[in-house]
C-alpha cells in the first residue's frame, strides 16, 4: 500500500513557481496494476518520481509499506531505490556502455555482484524473451527488446514497487501491448505493485486502480476498482 | 566496477586517448628530467666510489683542470702524519685528437709523477686497464700513453697504435675503462712530458693525489694538512668572467660576479674591500683562468684546498638537489597542463553522460558510488598515464644513453619511475574529484529530466 498524503510540489522554473502537484490524496493498493492519467504537465511523472524518492516534496507526506519516505535519510534512500523500487522509463535509460546482463546487474555493480545475482540476471532475461540477446549491447537491440531489459532490471532486486513512467511511449502498438502483458506477468509472477504513468488508456484493465490528474490535482478520485 | 570505468573511458577513445597522451608526455617528461640529476648522481657516485685518496688543489678551483699550486708543496705534504705517498698531476685540456677539434666530450692531457704513481695502493687507472699494460718508470720522458677505451674506439686505436694529440705522436701501451664518463676522459703521459707538451710552469702541478696510510682518519688528515698550509699566500681561482669584471669600473658588475662566484664556491661573499688589498701571485706563468690580480688570504683559510672524495660527493648532492628544484619546476608546467587535460576530459565527459548518473542514482547508487566511479575513470587515465609515461621515458633514456654515450649518462632509479607512476595516479585521481563532485549536485529526476 502507498499513500500520498497531501503533497504539493513546486518547481522553480527560472523567476516562476510551476506547482506541478497541489495536494494529491491518493492510495494505491498493494500487488495491483495502477494507472495516473492526465494530460502533459498535469503531474503524473512528478507524482511517480516523489513515490520512487527520486525527488522530495515540497509538503505533504508519501507513505510507503507505512514509512514515510521524507523520514529517509540520504543513504536509506538510495537503499529503498536499490532494493524497494523499479524504475522502467519511456526512453529505456539503458547504459549504452554496458550489455543486456550487465544492464540488469547495474543497480548492483558497486556492491559486487553474486554469482545469484548475475544466474537470476539471466532468468529474467530468458523469461522476458531476451535469452539470445544477453550479451547484445542497447545500440543493438530494438525499442521493445530495450524496454524488457529495462523491465528485467526493475525485477531483479525483487521490488516492492516498480514505476514506469510511458514505457510504450516510444514503441508502436504491437510492441507496446507485449510490453504491457510483459509486466503484467512479471508483477503478478513477483507480487509487486505497479504503477504506471501513461496517455495511452488502451491498456488498462477493469480490474486497474486508475488515478486520473489535472493540472496537479485529482480529477477523478473516485475510480478506484472500476 | 574498474570494468564499467574502463568501457566508459573506451567508449570515448579518441578522447581519452588524447588525454592519456597528454599526461604519458607530462611523466615521460618528468622522467626524462629527473634522470638528468639521477644520472649525474650515479656517475659521481660511481667516480667517487673509486677514489679512495685525497686531493690538494687551489682554493675556489671546481676541479684540477683550473688549478695551480707550488711543486714544492709536495714534499712538504708527504711530510704530514698520516701520508703515505703524493702524486703530483697536471692536467690540461686536449684541443686536437688525430687532426679533428676536439670539443665535446671533453678529453684531457693528463701528467702523473711515474715513480709515486706506480706506488700507490690503489691506482684508479691502473686497476681499470682492460689491454696493454700501465705506465711504468721505463716510459717517464717518452711520449708512451695510455688511453680511455671511450677515446680509443673513437678514433680506432688499439694498444701498440700511435695517436696524435695536439700535434704529438704518441705510442698507445694501454687501454683503460673505469666506466664513468668523469674517468674515461684522459690520455695518461708522464708529468714532465705533459708540462713539455703544454707548456706548464715548471715549478707549479694542477694539484696532488695523496693516498694515506691509514693511521689517522680522513678528515684529520684533510684538516691536518689544511692546518699546514695555513699561513701561505696563493691566488684563489677565479672564472674568466670574473677577472673580467674585476678589471671592470662598473662596481655594480663586478659585485654581481663576485657574488655568482662566492655562491657556487659555498663560501661568504667578499667585501669589495678586502679585494683591494690583492698581492700578486707568488706563481708566474700561470695559464688558463687564473686572476692576474691575486688576494692575500685572510690568515685562516688555508692556501691549499683539500677534499676527500666523500666532499666531492657532498658537493654534487647540493648541486643536484638544488637541480632537481630547477627540474621540478619544469615538470611542474608539463604536469600543471596535463591535470587541466584530466579535469577538461573528466569534465566533458561528465557533462555528456549526467542522463547515465541520474539513471545510476535511480537505481540505487549513491552519490559517493557514482563519485567512485568518475574517480575510477580518472585514476585509470592516472595509472596508464604513469605506465606509459616510465616506459616512454625509460625508452628516451636509453636512446639518449645509446646515441650519446660518450657525452652523457641518463639514470631514472626504481624510486623515479615509482614516484612518476604514484604521482600520475595521485593527477588521475585528483583531476576527477572536481567532475565527480559536480555530479553529486543534481538530484537523480533533475539529471534524468536533462536527457
Amino acid at each position: 500500500m502507498i499513500e500520498v498524503r497531501n503533497v504539493t510540489k513546486i518547481h522553480q522554473s527560472g523567476e516562476t513557481e510551476v506547482h506541478a502537484l497541489q495536494g494529491v490524496c491518493c492510495q494505491f493498493p498493494g500487488q495491483a496494476f495502477s494507472f495516473i492519467l492526465g494530460p502533459s504537465g498535469s503531474g503524473k511523472s512528478t507524482l511517480l518520481y516523489l513515490m520512487g524518492a527520486l525527488d522530495l516534496p515540497s509538503s505533504g507526506e508519501i507513505y510507503v509499506q507505512n514509512r514515510a519516505l521524507s523520514t529517509l535519510n540520504q543513504t536509506e534512500r538510495d537503499t529503498y531505490r536499490r532494493e524497494k523500487v523499479g524504475f522502467v522509463f519511456q526512453n529505456f535509460n539503458l547504459l549504452r556502455n554496458l550489455n543486456a546482463l550487465e544492464n540488469v546487474l547495474a543497480p548492483f555493480l558497486p556492491q559486487g555482484v553474486s554469482m545469484e545475482q548475475k544466474q537470476r540476471a539471466e532468468d529474467l532475461l530468458k523469461q522476458v524473451g531476451l535469452g539470445h540477446r544477453i550479451l547484445h549491447r542497447p545500440n543493438q537491440l530494438s525499442g521493445g527488446e530495450q524496454q524488457r531489459v529495462a523491465i528485467a532490471r526493475a525485477l531483479l532486486k525483487r521490488p516492492l514497487l516498480i514505476l514506469a513512467d510511458e514505457p510504450t511511449g516510444e514503441l508502436d502498438t504491437r510492441t507496446g501491448a507485449e510490453i504491457f502483458q510483459c509486466l503484467r506477468e512479471m508483477s503478478e509472477q513477483y507480487q509487486t505493485t505497479v504503477v504506471i504513468v501513461t496517455h495511452d488508456e488502451r491498456y488498462i484493465r477493469e480490474s486497474d486502480f486508475i488515478l486520473r490528474l489535472s493540472d496537479g490535482k485529482i480529477a477523478e478520485d473516485n475510480a478506484i476498482n472500476l | 566496477m574498474l570494468k564499467f570505468a574502463l568501457r566508459n573511458l573506451l567508449s570515448r577513445s579518441l578522447r581519452s586517448f588524447l588525454c592519456l597522451m597528454g599526461l604519458t608526455i607530462a611523466i615521460a617528461g618528468m622522467v626524462g628530467l629527473f634522470s638528468i640529476a639521477g644520472g649525474l648522481e650515479k656517475t659521481v657516485s660511481q667516480t667517487f666510489g673509486k677514489i679512495s685518496g685525497i686531493v690538494a688543489m687551489q682554493p675556489g678551483a671546481p676541479i684540477p683542470l683550473f688549478s695551480r699550486i707550488p711543486r714544492s708543496w709536495g714534499q712538504e705534504i708527504s711530510q704530514i702524519p698520516g701520508v703515505a705517498i703524493v702524486n703530483p698531476e697536471i692536467w690540461s685540456r686536449v684541443n686536437i685528437i688525430e687532426g679533428k677539434p676536439v670539443i665535446s666530450p671533453p678529453r684531457f692531457l693528463f701528467g702523473t709523477e711515474l715513480p709515486s704513481r706506480i706506488q700507490l695502493k690503489k691506482g684508479i687507472y691502473r686497476d681499470a686497464i682492460y689491454a696493454g699494460r700501465f705506465l711504468s718508470l721505463e716510459d717517464q720522458g717518452t711520449l708512451n700513453a695510455v688511453i680511455s677505451r671511450q677515446i680509443a674506439e673513437q678514433h680506432h686505436k688499439q694498444v701498440g697504435d700511435t695517436i696524435d694529440v695536439n700535434g704529438q705522436e704518441m705510442t698507445v701501451v694501454g687501454l683503460y675503462e673505469c666506466g664513468s664518463l668523469l674517468l674515461d676522459i684522459a690520455i695518461i703521459l708522464d708529468i714532465e712530458v705533459v708540462r713539455e707538451i703544454t707548456r706548464f710552469d715548471s715549478e707549479s702541478v694542477s694539484c696532488f693525489y695523496i693516498e694515506q696510510n691509514g693511521d689517522i682518519k680522513n678528515e684529520l688528515l684533510v684538516n691536518q694538512i689544511k692546518d699546514h698550509f695555513r699561513d701561505r699566500e696563493l691566488a684563489s681561482w677565479q672564472p674568466a668572467a670574473l677577472a673580467l669584471a674585476n678589471a671592470s669600473q662598473s662596481n655594480l658588475l663586478k659585485d654581481l660576479m663576485n657574488t655568482i662566484d662566492q655562491t657556487l664556491k659555498g663560501t661568504p661573499t667578499q667585501r669589495p674591500e678586502a679585494q683591494s688589498e690583492s698581492a700578486v701571485s707568488k706563481l708566474p706563468n700561470q695559464t688558463g683562468n687564473m686572476n692576474t690580480q691575486t688576494e692575500k688570504p685572510a690568515q685562516a683559510e688555508s692556501a691549499l684546498e683539500v677534499r676527500s672524495a666523500a666532499d666531492w660527493g657532498d658537493r654534487l648532492e647540493t648541486f643536484t638537489a638544488d637541480l632537481d628544484i630547477f627540474l621540478g619546476l619544469m615538470t611542474g608546467i608539463g604536469v600543471l597542463i596535463a591535470m587541466l587535460s584530466i579535469i577538461n576530459t573528466m569534465l566533458m565527459s561528465v557533462m555528456e553522460r549526467i542522463v547515465d548518473f541520474g539513471i545510476l542514482k535511480a537505481n540505487g547508487w549513491s552519490n559517493r558510488d557514482v563519485m567512485l566511479l568518475i574517480t575510477a575513470e580518472s585514476s585509470l587515465l592516472g595509472i596508464s598515464g604513469g605506465i606509459l609515461g616510465g616506459i616512454l621515458g625509460l625508452v628516451a633514456i636509453f636512446i639518449v644513453n645509446w646515441k650519446f654515450a660518450n657525452q652523457v649518462h641518463l639514470y631514472a632509479s626504481p624510486g623515479l619511475l615509482l614516484f612518476g607512476l604514484v604521482f600520475s595516479t595521485f593527477l588521475g585521481i585528483s583531476g576527477g574529484l572536481y567532475p565527480a563532485w559536480w555530479t553529486t549536485r543534481m538530484t537523480p529526476i533533475d539529471a534524468i529530466r536533462r536527457g
